[in-house]
Parts: structure tokens; C-alpha cells; sequence
């Protein structure tokens, strides 16, 4: 058999430790490279940076924990920057499998950290089923939807909640999404009530997200881990994301190999097989 | 009775609905919310079928003690030791409820939430896999199609954001301008116009009681 | 308990990832504790959000204000609504008996007629509309110009009520040179989203569990 053969019947199993080991290498010896940050990332961050202090943001947990690489980070430096900034948060997931878990726990550990008071510089609304009727809902009555927050304690307990009804007192969305949903926070939210909104996405959501950019429906993009990590630069608090983006540019240079061999062996194969008969 | 009622139905909430948008808010603010708020809460009931399916599924394999009952078996555990505790008073214990310090949310934390990034880490590896085994470039197209995915895969990492700035140090901006917000742009939004008109047809036809399937048999 | 919940969770990860290698026990066991885990999740989740916040808390608060004589007529009505809405939400399973599944038909129905509604004006007036006027933008920018003629030949190449030849054809051919390099664009960044995915995992099982690296 010869080599070019042998490498077109490559056990599978060598590919996964390949791949294995271009993951946990830069993990070992980190490399540290320099990365930059794309104007979408950064319309996003003067976006939050440009609302006055004390302004209403709602923060949303929609995505499972499958995906918390690329998401989680994303929200941790959303929260660094709106606290530090003393916006006061509303968030809320539309995630039933874990959406709720997660933002209880971010939001109490950036609470913490930034020494916020629940109930009166944030709020956890959590999840409500049927997520149309939910972003629609809110439109006109949060309370209408949410009588209580995630833990159950009647909106009209909370300071916060006194001042918001609806997003008429909402000055921006941050999105934070593994599906879908973003285009029915453009189309019900942005479209119906005006709310400027933004949105942080995993690397194969952000693609499709680029045309609500462009056509202003949107106001900033975060595209993955990569994404995640400019965010982390941008409001200098360098963590997970900007730790992983080692790993991804070996692996990505590793895929990109495997890629080449994969049809450099297959038109050597081709080749013979014709020369062959 | 069986059809033409839910057909009625259907119809009558999304012309309230259709109302709503075109209508003044502030006359029908009401309405609007109470039957979202119906709506929200049928949802949540149906989230209860596949819980009720799963352990109807489960169930019987141990029952008859059939092959692999204690994976069935550990399913319905796992079922009960994640509801049960939830749905119990706080009062009783801390480690009831779900909030933070019960069993739920331990259990959520601790193997749940692990379990599933794992479960979507593995297509990583199988990525890895497809791209040695089929991305073939066997036209011209899949040749473009292949070397753009080099070339967004090298723009996204740091390593090949260097070699392109190396290059010239506009590149990387070029690339994001012209491939992203150009070419991207132009067939994401020629996809969803078709997608929302589609959407649109498919909603006008669950209305006009044309889309029965959600009924089932009928 | 944090420590047994550390190791827990970094058994059951290599108990999935050792899958990869062969199909085995320790898989099976993980898939199916997994599953269970999740449906138990809705369980709780759903009591809380639904049945006590949405229905049982707001139904007592009701009748505390009617009982009170503060607009019991209107507090009434509010607690028939709800009731109301938790009957239809029970009638969903009349699905598991069969000769009583066509009950399940009607609260159905309200959920699908509703966001049917909801759907055809947020799709016309949210996306299709915005978009489109997206499209017509000071066509003198070179970039814009890209973008309205990848927009017109992906709509014409996805147009297949009519056979693709002469000015169709060459534009439908036009429109899958964009289309290639769209979804090549899209392919890089999927590869991109799962190769993060395992990051994520290789960082707890190196960082917060074994903790072989510190994190930063």
C-alpha cells in the first residue's frame, strides 16, 4: 500500500489525539499571541460604554450550558463592564434546560464581586415558557409575564422593578445567544418597540448575524470564542476566552492540515487508480 | 367539534394577535397580555409531556428487566433525584427547592451542566475527522467554498490574523469588510428574505387551518 | 460536597469523551444519566415558573385582594383567567390516553394560532421589510453594490419555479460563486465554534479539576 494511501486510511481515532493534543499543548505552554478586535466587537462595547450611568440594560442568559466556552465569557465581561458602570441589569433567560441555573450563579457572582444589591442594582427575572409570547409580553407589561422574579418574589417588591414596566425604560439589550432567538428579539423587539440591542453569539450563529448589523437592526457583534476574548480585551479583564485563543489557532492551523492532506492523499490516490486502469 | 374548533381556534388567537400589532396598545394592552400570559403557561405544561414520555419509555424495559434495564433504570433515578428534591418545601430543608445549595442546583452544576458541554465538545473531534475524510475540493466551486473556510479559519486566530497583517496590515480588515459584512451579508439576507417569507406563508396557513399536521391525525 | 461534585463531573466527562475511542459501558451510563438529569430539570423548573409563580401565587394574591373588598369583582375575573389557563395547560395530556388525545387538539391550537399571529407580522414587518431596505443602500459604495447583487442572484439561484437558463442561468451561476464563498465563510467559523466547545471542556478538566494549570 503506498504512503499517500495509507494516509486516506487513517484510523480516525489518530485524528481525535491529533486534535487532542493541539488543544491541550497551548494549555500547557501558553503562547500568548496578540489578537485583534473587530469593529463589530467594538460597536458593541462603545455601545454599553456610551449609555449614562445608572441607565436600565437588559442582559439575556439564552443558552445552554453546552455552549458556556463561548458564551459564559461573553456575559462575565458584559457584567464588568455594566457594573462598573453602575447600569442597573434585568436578566432573563428563554433557555428551559439550564438557562435559569446559569444566570442565577453568573449574576450572583458578579453581583458579589461588584458588591450590588439584588433587587435594586439587579434583577433575575428568569424563564417563562413559549418565548414569543414572552419577548412580545414585554413590550407592554414585563409584570404581565413575570408576576415574580426567579426566585419568586413579586415585582412590585423590588425597588428596581418599580421604575421598569416595559422597555420603554430599557435603554439596550445585550443578547447573549446559542440559537435562533435573535431573530425574534430583532423582529419583535427592535422591529416593534424600537429597544437598541446587540448581541453576543456563538461562532456558528455569527455568520447569519452580520446582515442585522449591516442593516442597523443590531448595534455590534460577538462572534464566538474569538469574540468573547475581544470582548475581555476591551473591558481589560482578561479570562477564559482570551486563555483558549492558543488552542484555537493551533487547532485551527491543525484542521487546516487535515484539510490539505485529506485532498493532496485523495488526488494522489485518484491518480494511480487511473494511471492503473 | 374535534377539528373545526381547534381550527376556529387557531384562527381567532392569531387574528388577536394580528390585531394587537395593528391596533392601539393602549386599548388592547389587556387583552394582549392575558392571552400571552395563557400562552406561557401552556408552554410550560408541555415541557411536562417529555418528562411524562421519557419515564413512560424507561419504565417498562425495567419492568420486564430487559437488556440494558440499569441504564433504564439510572435514567428514572436520575429523574427522581433531580424533581423530587425541586418540588419540595424549602422550609423543610435547604437542600430542597432549586435555588443555590440544593440538590437540584448541585446536581445541575455538578453533572448536568458538564455532561452537555462535553456531549457538543465531541464534534469538535468529529469536525476534524470530516475535514480529513470529505471536504473534497472535486469542482471548482468546493475549491472556492474550501479556500474560504481557510481563509476565515486563519482570519479568526491570532496566528493567521499575524501572517495576514504580515502580509499587509489591512488584510484582516478587508477580510472581515469584503467576505463578512460583503459577501456574507448578501447570502445570509438572500436566505432569511426566504425564510421570513416562508415563515410568514407558514403562519397565514396554520391560521387559515391549511397546516393541520400540529393536530395530528385528523 | 464540592470536591465529590468535581470528581463527579470529571467522571462522567472522560466517561462520555471515552466514547471517541469505543462504544463501552461507561458511555451508556453517562448518555442515559444525562437524559434523566434534564428531564428532571423541566420538573422543577416548571413547578416554580408555572404552576407556583404564574398560577398559584398570583390566584392567592387574587383572593386575598377580593376577600379584602378592594375590586373583588375585577380580582375574581383575574382568578377565573388563570384557572382558566392552567385547565388548558392540564388538557395537554389528554395526549397520553388515546382515545382521549383529541382534547389535547384545543389548548394547542391557542398556542399555535398565537404565535402564528405573532409570527407572520414580526417575519413581515421585523425581518423581511428591514432587510430589504437593507439591501437598497447608497448603491454607489462599492461594498453595498456587492451586496445588493449577491442578494439579488442568491434569490435568483434559489428560484427554481423556472428552468435556470439564459440571463436566470448566468445569474443563478453568479449566484452560487457567492453562495460558495458564504458558506465557506460559515464552514471556518463552525469549525471555529466546536473547536471552542472543546476547549471549554480540556480547561475544566485541566484547570478546575485537576487543576495541572493554573488559570491566566
Amino acid at each position: 500500500m503506498g504512503f499517500w494511501q495509507r494516509v486516506s486510511q487513517l484510523d480516525r481515532r489518530w485524528i481525535y489525539l491529533a486534535v487532542a493534543l493541539a488543544v491541550i499543548f497551548p494549555l500547557l505552554v501558553p503562547m500568548k499571541m496578540k489578537l485583534g478586535i473587530t469593529p463589530e466587537a467594538r460597536q458593541l462595547y462603545e455601545a454599553i460604554e456610551t449609555l449614562p450611568d445608572s441607565s436600565v440594560v437588559m442582559l439575556t442568559f439564552d443558552y445552554y450550558p453546552s455552549t458556556v466556552a463561548e458564551t459564559r465569557p461573553m456575559s462575565i465581561a458584559a457584567l464588568h463592564q455594566m457594573f462598573r458602570k453602575n447600569l442597573k441589569v434585568i436578566t432573563m433567560t428563554t433557555i428551559p434546560l439550564g438557562g435559569p441555573s446559569m444566570a442565577d450563579r453568573t449574576m450572583k457572582l458578579m453581583g458579589d464581586l461588584y458588591h450590588k444589591t439584588y433587587g435594586v442594582d439587579y434583577v433575575n427575572l428568569g424563564y417563562k415558557a413559549n418565548y414569543t409570547a414572552v419577548l412580545l409580553g414585554m413590550g407592554s407589561s414585563i409584570e404581565s409575564i413575570y408576576p415574580s422574579d426567579q426566585y419568586g418574589t413579586p415585582l412590585a417588591n423590588l425597588p428596581l422593578m418599580q421604575t421598569v414596566k416595559n422597555y420603554d425604560q430599557i435603554s439596550f439589550i445585550f443578547i447573549v445567544a446559542d440559537n435562533g432567538i435573535v431573530d425574534n428579539w430583532i423582529s419583535i423587539v427592535n422591529a416593534q418597540f424600537s429597544t437598541p440591542m446587540g448581541a453576543g453569539v456563538t461562532a456558528v450563529m455569527a455568520p447569519k448575524f452580520y446582515s442585522y448589523v449591516q442593516a442597523k437592526q443590531m448595534t455590534g457583534l460577538l462572534g464566538g470564542m474569538k469574540g468573547a476574548a475581544e470582548y475581555e480585551m476591551l473591558v481589560n479583564k482578561p479570562a477564559m476566552a482570551l486563555i483558549g485563543m492558543d488552542s484555537q489557532s493551533l487547532a485551527h492551523l491543525l484542521i487546516i492540515g487535515f484539510v490539505i492532506a485529506g485532498n493532496v492523499a485523495y488526488f494522489a490516490t485518484r491518480k494511480k487508480k487511473e494511471s492503473k486502469g | 367539534m374535534k377539528t373545526k374548533l381547534p381550527i376556529a381556534i387557531a384562527f381567532l388567537s392569531g387574528l388577536a394577535m394580528v390585531a394587537v400589532f395593528i391596533l392601539n396598545p393602549e386599548k388592547v394592552g389587556d387583552m394582549e397580555g392575558e392571552l400571552l400570559q395563557w400562552t406561557t403557561v401552556i408552554g410550560g405544561f408541555t415541557l411536562l409531556l417529555g418528562v411524562v414520555s421519557i419515564v413512560r419509555v424507561n419504565w417498562r424495559p425495567v419492568v420486564r428487566r430487559e437488556t440494558g434495564w440499569f441504564n433504564n433504570a439510572a435514567l428514572l433515578l436520575s429523574v427522581a433525584v433531580m424533581a423530587i428534591p425541586s418540588v419540595l418545601p424549602v422550609s423543610w430543608s435547604p437542600l430542597f427547592g432549586t435555588d443555590g445549595g440544593s440538590m437540584y442546583d448541585w446536581f445541575f452544576i455538578n453533572l448536568s451542566a458538564p455532561m452537555m458541554a462535553t456531549m457538543f465538545a465531541m464534534l469538535a473531534f468529529y469536525v476534524a475527522s470530516a475535514a480529513f475524510r470529505a471536504f473534497r475540493a472535486r469542482s471548482a466551486e468546493a475549491t472556492l467554498l474550501l479556500l474560504t473556510a481557510t481563509v476565515v479559519m486563519l482570519w479568526r486566530v491570532p496566528v493567521g490574523e499575524g501572517l495576514f497583517v504580515a502580509i499587509h496590515s489591512k488584510l484582516p480588515n478587508l477580510i472581515n469588510t469584503y467576505v463578512m459584512g460583503g459577501v456574507n451579508v448578501a447570502v445570509q439576507r438572500g436566505i432569511i428574505i426566504g425564510a421570513a417569507l416562508g415563515a410568514a406563508a407558514t403562519s397565514l396557513r396554520i391560521m387559515l387551518g391549511i397546516e393541520r399536521t400540529y393536530m395530528g391525525k385528523t | 460536597m464540592e470536591i465529590l461534585g468535581l470528581w463527579l463531573a470529571g467522571f462522567f466527562t472522560l466517561s462520555l469523551f471515552s466514547f471517541l475511542y469505543k462504544d463501552n459501558p461507561f458511555y451508556g451510563l453517562a448518555e442515559h444519566v444525562f437524559a434523566g438529569l434534564s428531564a428532571g430539570y423541566e420538573v422543577g423548573l416548571v413547578y416554580h415558573s408555572v404552576i407556583l409563580q404564574q398560577l398559584v401565587d398570583p390566584i392567592s394574591q387574587h383572593w386575598v385582594n377580593a376577600a379584602a373588598g378592594d375590586h373583588p369583582g375585577f380580582h375574581i375575573m383575574k382568578i377565573g383567567f388563570l384557572l382558566f389557563a392552567g385547565a388548558l395547560g392540564v388538557l395537554m395530556f389528554a395526549r397520553f390516553f388515546p382515545k382521549a388525545s383529541w382534547i389535547s387538539r384545543y389548548p394547542l391550537a391557542f398556542v399555535m394560532g398565537n404565535t402564528a399571529g405573532i409570527y407572520l407580522m414580526s417575519e413581515l414587518h421585523g425581518r423581511l421589510i428591514p432587510q430589504i431596505a437593507g439591501t437598497f443602500v447608497n448603491l454607489l459604495n462599492p461594498l453595498n453594490l456587492i451586496i445588493f447583487f449577491g442578494v439579488l442572484t442568491t434569490l435568483i439561484y434559489f428560484y427554481f419555479s423556472k428552468e435556470h437558463t439564459g440571463v436566470l442561468g448566468g445569474s443563478a451561476r453568479v449566484g452560487i460563486w457567492f453562495i460558495m464563498i458564504a458558506f465557506g465563510a460559515h464552514f471556518g467559523y463552525t469549525v471555529m465554534g466546536r473547536i471552542s466547545l472543546l476547549i471549554g471542556q480540556v480547561q475544566f478538566i485541566l484547570i478546575d479539576w485537576l487543576k495541572l494549570v493554573k488559570p491566566g
